[in-house]
């Protein structure tokens, strides 16, 4: 996999520390939170640096890909508002990998961006970051049951409600999400 | 981490610069509070003239090349991207008296203050450093 959709791309190549996370500072002033940076550097200390950072600032560290030379990181601007889970129907992580290891035909929705999508999913999701829904919703069936899936159950909360408006008829949030998954996942890069 | 670091630069060799200018930097790019308290030899890195020539420490002058190769920036450029990330440089005022150095001789948009002015910044960091 070499093309991670992103928000913006910032080129660190050649720059020693810190100038590295001293221009991701800058330009992530530029996104919105929950946009996503691609940070392409070639100062093997970044890496480290990085996570570091994001951790303090409260920015999601998704994940890092060495090619050659360039190192390319991904990092999701944090900041978002803290929202209420408010779509009724929810079903937790362990159900629904209960309903997986029962091999129930199940069809999961992610909706996270795709570069947190492209470093950790769980196997046969399907991918449609919240911004691409209504642009996407022909690929689905509205008749089927869908279990729609992101970080911590917020943005899929989102989707859940604009697929029932939608006419989507037996979709549910599943809780938390990703960031509590212990099942089997996979990757789309090396 | 921290939210507040002081740092003395009290050493004015080029490494000297390096290290207080790149923790500056890096700690307030970390949404750090930075003040620097420049003194004695380290007044020589916001020197206009003096921070162009930043000695490389004796039979250390092989390193220049280093500097090259691995692309680190000057420290002009850390001196623009610290001051552009609101750290805070103080220059000792019993110094310059010292050495007669006038406020003019400095580089522009730094405070002058005595050791008091450092210590009031320095009391609730977080992280204190001496270079």
């Amino acid at each position: 996999m070499t093309n991670i959709q992103t928000d913006k791309v910032l080129d660190a190549k050649g720059l020693a520390c810190p100038m590295p996370i001293v221009k991701t500072k800058k330009t992530m002033n530029e996104l919105e939170p929950g946009q996503v940076l691609e940070i392409q550097a070639t100062d093997k200390g970044s890496t480290a640096d990085l996570k570091a950072w994001c951790d303090n600032i409260g920015h999601q560290y998704i994940g890092t890909i060495e090619k050659g030379e360039i190192i390319h990181h991904f990092v999701r601007k944090g900041g978002e508002e803290i929202e209420e889970i408010k779509y009724p129907h929810l079903i937790e992580n362990e159900e629904l990998a209960r309903k997986l290891e029962s091999n129930e035909q199940t069809i999961i929705l992610d909706v996270r961006e795709p570069s947190e999508f492209a470093f950790h999913h769980i196997p046969g999701s399907i991918s449609i970051p919240f911004g691409e829904l209504e642009q996407r919703m022909d690929d689905l069936n509205k008749e089927t049951e869908m279990y729609v899936i992101c970080r911590t159950g917020n943005r899929s909360d989102l989707a859940a409600q604009k697929l029932t408006q939608l006419g989507f008829k037996k979709v549910f949030n599943v809780v938390p999400g990703m960031s509590e998954w212990k099942g089997i996942t996979e990757k789309l890069i090396d | 981490m921290s939210n507040k670091v002081a740092i003395i630069a009290s050493n004015g060799s080029l490494f000297d610069a390096y290290k207080v200018f790149n923790i500056a930097t890096a700690s307030a790019a970390t949404d750090a509070e930075v003040g620097i308290f420049f003194t004695f030899e380290g007044l020589n890195l916001i020197h206009k003239e003096g921070n162009q020539h930043l000695p490389l420490p004796e039979g250390k002058e092989h390193f220049q090349e280093g500097f090259k190769a691995a692309q680190v920036p000057s420290i002009d450029e850390l001196i623009v991207m610290a001051k552009d990330l609101g750290v805070k440089f103080i220059a000792c005022q019993m110094t310059m008296d010292v050495m007669n150095v006038k406020k003019e001789d400095l580089i522009y948009g730094i405070d002058v203050g005595g050791a008091v002015t450092f210590l009031d910044f320095a009391k609730d960091a977080n992280v204190n450093l001496t270079f």
